[in-house]
C-alpha cells in the first residue's frame, strides 16, 4: 500500500543505501570492471548476479543491525568480540583501507593525466582539497554535489547501446558460469567482488542507517534504500564492463592507463570519449576519497573507544585527527612514487578487499544470529546460507589464488 | 577468609586455572559475578569452566585469589555444575568493552579493563581501565609498551575512574543498579547529560531516561535535539511525559511539544495540570521563529505603586518561578507595561520609594510577531540579558531571554543543530 505516510517515511530513510551504491563504484571499481570487459570480453559477466546477490545480502544485515540495535558495526564487534579480535581486524581493514585510498588517488592522478595535468601537481591539490573539505565541514553540501556527478555513469550505458553490442551473447553470458582457473582470471574474480562488497563500506553503510536513527518500525523503508542502492551499482557495473567489452576486448586492446579505459566510451563522445571518461573518473576518485579516509578513522576509533569526530582537534582526537591525515597523506605519497603503476595498484587494492571480506563477514554473521542482540531480527535460514557460501567461495578462491601463484 | 594481593586487573586473571585445595585442577576462571553494592560492588562469586561444563564458586569458597594462582577450598568433585544466571553481573560478559559514563569528565567512555581490590576486607571493583595502558594490557603488550614510551621519555600513565564516578548504560546493568547508580547521572550538568544521551543507542538510551528523576529529566529533554525528544518521549508513558513537561519552564514545553505531531501534542497537554497546559498554549499560538515563540511567561511583575520594600519581600516569594530575576517589570491592572526596573537598582534604593519612582520608561519592547533576528539584534543593541514582548496595545505576554537568542546565534555550537557526524 503506498499512501503519503510510508512515501514521506521512505524519502527519511533515504540516503545510506543510495549513497554507498554510488561510492562503490569508485577509481577501483571503474578500474576492476573497465579490465575485466576489456581484457576477458563478456566472459566475466555471469559473476554479477551472484554478487549482486551476495551485496544485497550483506548490506541488508548491516542496515539491519544497525537498526535494530542503533549501534555501529565497530562497536558491536567490539562489544561482543573483546579487545585482540577488534584489534586485529582494525589492523587489517586499516591496511586494506590505505590500499583502496592509494587507488583513489591512482584513479585521480590518472584522470588528471588526461586533462594533461602532470600527477606531481594534481595530487597534492587533491589530497588537500579533500582533507579541507571534511575539516571544513562543508561535507554534506559537496556530497549533494557529488552525487549529482555521479550521473556521469549514465554514459557507460548510452555507450554500450551505441556499439550495438551481441546482446544474445550478452545476455547468455550473465547467466552462464564459464570458469577459468588461471590466476589471472581467479584474481579478476576476488577483485570484482572486493570492490563490490568492500569491507569499508559495510561500516560505512551502518554507521550512516545509524546516524539516521531509523526506527525499527520503518525498516522496510531502510531495506528498500539498500537493495535499490544495490541495483544500481551492479547496472552500472554491468554497463562498463559491456562498454569496455564490445569496444576493447575484441580488438585485443588492452588497458594500462586510464587514456586507454576512456575508449569505451568513445561510442558516444568520439575524440571527446577520454574527456568524459576522466571527469567520470575524477569525480568518483575524489568522491571516495572524502569518504573512505574518514570513514576508516571513525570506525577505527569507535572499536578502539577513541574520540573521534570531525569537530574535534588534534587535542581533543588526536588518534582520529591523525589517522584521517595520514591515510590521505600517505595514500596521495604512494601515488607520487615516480612510475608508480596506477591501474595495477587500483586493481591489487579491490583483490585485497575480496581476501579480508570473508573475515569481516563471520564477523557480521556471529552477531546477526545473536538473538540477545537481534530479539526477533536474527537471520533467516535462506540469508544464512546466502552468506556463509559467500564467506566459503571467497576463502576458496583466495586459497586456490595463492596456490596457482606460486604453483 | 579469601587471600588476595593488592589490586587486580581483570585481564590478568581471564582464563586463569582454577586449582582445589588438594592442587588439583577445577578448570579456569571464565566469569566473576559481583552484587549490587555501593560505591563498589563486591565480587560475591566466580564461575569457572571445564570443557563444555560451568561451576559456580561462592566467594566465600575461594582460598587464593592472585594473579598467580586462584584456589578453592573445597574438593573438586565437591563443586556442583551451575547455569550462568542471566540476572546477576558478569563482569567479562557485562562489563569489559561495553561503554559507560564517566561522570566526572562527563563523557562516554569504553571499559578497556577493569580493577578489582579490597575495600573493607572485601574483595570489590573499584575502578575502570579507559586507557591505552588498559588496551595494551588485553592486547598482552603492557610490558612492552611502557618500555616502548619511555624510549621517548613519555610516562605510560594509567587512566582510570574510580567506580564511584561511573555510571554503566547497558540496559540489563543499568536494570539491575537502578535505584543508587541513577542518582549519579543525575548530578551532571543537563547540557553534558544530553550529548551523552544523543550518543548511546535507543535501548541504552531509554535505560538512562528513564532511571532519572522528573526534575532532571526536564532539564536534559530540553537541552536534546527535537529528533531525539521526539523519540524519547514516544519510548515513555504518555503519564511521566506530561510530569516532565509540567516541570519544564513553559517556553521549553512549548518548543518540545511544537516539535510533536498535533495529535500527541494535544494529548499531551491535556494530561498537564491546568495552569501549565493554558501557559504552554498560549506559548504554542506563535510562531516558531518570532519573539512570541521564543518568549516565557514566567517573568517578574510588579505593580506601579508598590514600594522597594514590598517589591522586595514579593520576589524572594516569586523567584524560584521564574526564569530571571535580574528585570522586574511594572506592569499595571491592565497588563499594561509602564516600565522596566533592573534587580541592581531595586537593590540599591532606599525602602520606601515606589517602583514607579525609579524605573525606566518608558521601556524598551519588542512586538510578538517581531522575527528572531530582530530580536536578537534588539537584545544586542540594548545590551538586555531579557526583552519584554508585547502586544499592539502595550500588554505585557511574555519576555525573551539572552540565552534563547544565543542558541541560533551560533549554530555551529547551538544544540539545535547537534549531530553526530
Amino acid at each position: 500500500m503506498l499512501n503519503k505516510k510510508k512515501i514521506l517515511v521512505f524519502l527519511s530513510v533515504l540516503g545510506p543505501g543510495i549513497i554507498t551504491a554510488n561510492v562503490d563504484n569508485d577509481a577501483g571499481g571503474i578500474a576492476t570492471y573497465s579490465v575485466a570487459g576489456a581484457h576477458f570480453g563478456y566472459s566475466l559477466l555471469w559473476t554479477l548476479i551472484p554478487i549482486t546477490l551476495a551485496l544485497i545480502v550483506v548490506q541488508e544485515m548491516v542496515a539491519r543491525m544497525g537498526v535494530v540495535t542503533g549501534k555501529t558495526l565497530a562497536d558491536l564487534i567490539r562489544e561482543n568480540f573483546g579487545v585482540k579480535a577488534t584489534f586485529f581486524l582494525m589492523l587489517s581493514l586499516l591496511f586494506a583501507d590505505m590500499g583502496n585510498t592509494v587507488a583513489e588517488f591512482a584513479g585521480w592522478a590518472s584522470a588528471m593525466e588526461i586533462f594533461g595535468v602532470n600527477k606531481y601537481v594534481s595530487v597534492p591539490i587533491g589530497a588537500f582539497a579533500v582533507w579541507l573539505l571534511i575539516v571544513k565541514g562543508s561535507y554534506r553540501f559537496v556530497e549533494r554535489i557529488f552525487l549529482i556527478a555521479c550521473t556521469v555513469f549514465l554514459t557507460y550505458i548510452v555507450s554500450a547501446y551505441l556499439v550495438h553490442p551481441p546482446w544474445g551473447e550478452i545476455m547468455l553470458e550473465t547467466v552462464k558460469p564459464s570458469f577459468d582457473f588461471k590466476a589471472s582470471y581467479l584474481m579478476m574474480v576476488i577483485g570484482i567482488v572486493g570492490t563490490t562488497i568492500a569491507p569499508w563500506m559495510q561500516f560505512y553503510l551502518q554507521s550512516a542507517v545509524v546516524e539516521k536513527n531509523i526506527k525499527v518500525e520503518n525498516y522496510g523503508a531502510s531495506r528498500m534504500d539498500v537493495i535499490v542502492g544495490c541495483i544500481m551499482t551492479d547496472v552500472v557495473a554491468f554497463f562498463i564492463i559491456v562498454a569496455c567489452a564490445a569496444t576493447m576486448y575484441a580488438g585485443g586492446i588492452r588497458i594500462t592507463d586510464a587514456k586507454d579505459a576512456a575508449v569505451a566510451l568513445a561510442p558516444l563522445a568520439g575524440k571527446n570519449a577520454s574527456i568524459l571518461f576522466a571527469i567520470g573518473l575524477a569525480n568518483a576518485s575524489l568522491f571516495a576519497a572524502s569518504i573512505l579516509p574518514l570513514a576508516t578513522a571513525y570506525y577505527v576509533c569507535e572499536g578502539m573507544g577513541w574520540e573521534s569526530g570531525i569537530d574535534k582537534n588534534f587535542k581533543t582526537a588526536p588518534q582520529f585527527m591523525w589517522l584521517y591525515t595520514g591515510i590521505i597523506f600517505i595514500g596521495a605519497l604512494i601515488i607520487l612514487i615516480p612510475n608508480a603503476p596506477l591501474i595495477p595498484i587500483m586493481l591489487v587494492s579491490q583483490v585485497v578487499n575480496g581476501m579480508m571480506l570473508p573475515f569481516v563477514l563471520i564477523f557480521m554473521l556471529m552477531l546477526i544470529n545473536n538473538k540477545d542482540l537481534m530479539g526477533d531480527y536474527t537471520n533467516s535460514k535462506i540469508f544464512n546460507f546466502i552468506a556463509w557460501a559467500t564467506v566459503v567461495i571467497m576463502v576458496v578462491l583466495t586459497l586456490v589464488l595463492v596456490v596457482t601463484s606460486f604453483f | 577468609m579469601p587471600f588476595f594481593a593488592g589490586e587486580i586487573f581483570v585481564s590478568e586473571v581471564y582464563r586463569k586455572l582454577v586449582l582445589d585445595q588438594t592442587g588439583e585442577e577445577i578448570g579456569r576462571l571464565k566469569d566473576i559475578i559481583i552484587g549490587v553494592g555501593e560505591p563498589f560492588p563486591a565480587v560475591t562469586a566466580i564461575l569457572v569452566s571445564s570443557g563444555k561444563e560451568t561451576f559456580l564458586v561462592p566467594w566465600d569458597q575461594i582460598n587464593l585469589f592472585n594473579r598467580r594462582v586462584i584456589s578453592v577450598a573445597a574438593r573438586a568433585h565437591d563443586i556442583l555444575p551451575a547455569a550462568i544466571p542471566s540476572t546477576d553481573i558478569l563482569i567479562y560478559r557485562d562489563l569489559l568493552d561495553k561503554q559507560i559514563v564517566d561522570i566526572n569528565g562527563a563523557k562516554l567512555v569504553r571499559v578497556n579493563d577493569l580493577e578489582l581490590g579490597d575495600v573493607k576486607g572485601k574483595l570489590c571493583l573499584v575502578a575502570a581501565d579507559i586507557g591505552l595502558r588498559g588496551l595494551l594490557r588485553r592486547l598482552g603488550v603492557e610490558k612492552r609498551g611502557e618500555a616502548f614510551f619511555s624510549f621517548f621519555n613519555h610516562k605510560l600513565q594509567h587512566r582510570l575512574i574510580a567506580w564511584h564516578y561511573v555510571q554503566t548504560i547497558e540496559p540489563k546493568v543499568s536494570r539491575l543498579t537502578l535505584t543508587v547508580s541513577g542518582q549519579k547521572v543525575s548530578s551532571l550538568h543537563p547540557a553534558d547529560l544530553a550529548d551523552i544521551i544523543s550518543d548511546v543507542s535507543q535501548k541504552e538510551r531509554t535505560a538512562i531516561f528513564g532511571s532519572l528523576d522528573v526534575d532532571t529529566a526536564a532539564e536534559a529533554l530540553h537541552e536534546l535535539e527535537p529528533r531525539v525528544q521526539a523519540d524519547i518521549i514516544d519510548d515513555m508513558s504518555k503519564e511521566r511525559a506530561s510530569d516532565i513537561l509540567e516541570r519544564m519552564p513553559p517556553d521549553e514545553a512549548a518548543d518540545v511539544l511544537g516539535d510533536l505531531p498535533e495529535a500527541k501534542a494535544q494529548e499531551l497537554i491535556n494530561l498537564m495540570e491546568k495552569e501549565e497546559a493554558e501557559d504552554v498554549q498560549e506559548l504554542l499560538e506563535h510562531e516558531d521563529d518570532t519573539a512570541g515563540g521564543l518568549m516565557t511567561t514566567e517573568y517578574l511583575a510588579f505593580p506601579p505603586d508598590m514600594t522597594v520594600e514590598e517589591a522586595i519581600r514579593e520576589l524572594r516569594l516569586e523567584a524560584p518561578n521564574v526564569e530571571t530575576i535580574y528585570y522586574l517589570y511594572i506592569v499595571d491592572l491592565e497588563g499594561h507595561i509602564n516600565g522596566v526596573l533592573s534587580l541592581k537598582h531595586l537593590i540599591l534604593a532606599m525602602p520606601q520609594t515606589l517602583l514607579s519612582d525609579i524605573m525606566i520608561t518608558p521601556p524598551k519592547t519588542i512586538p510578538l510577531e517581531a522575527g528572531k533576528h530582530i530580536v536578537a539584534e534588539f537584545i544586542s543593541k540594548y545590551n538586555l540579558l531579557a526583552a519584554p514582548v508585547v502586544d499592539d496595545n502595550l500588554i505585557m505576554h511574555g519576555i525573551v531571554t539572552v540565552d534563547d537568542v544565543l542558541d541560533f546565534l551560533l549554530p555551529t555550537a547551538s544544540r539545535k543543530k547537534r549531530r553526530k557526524r
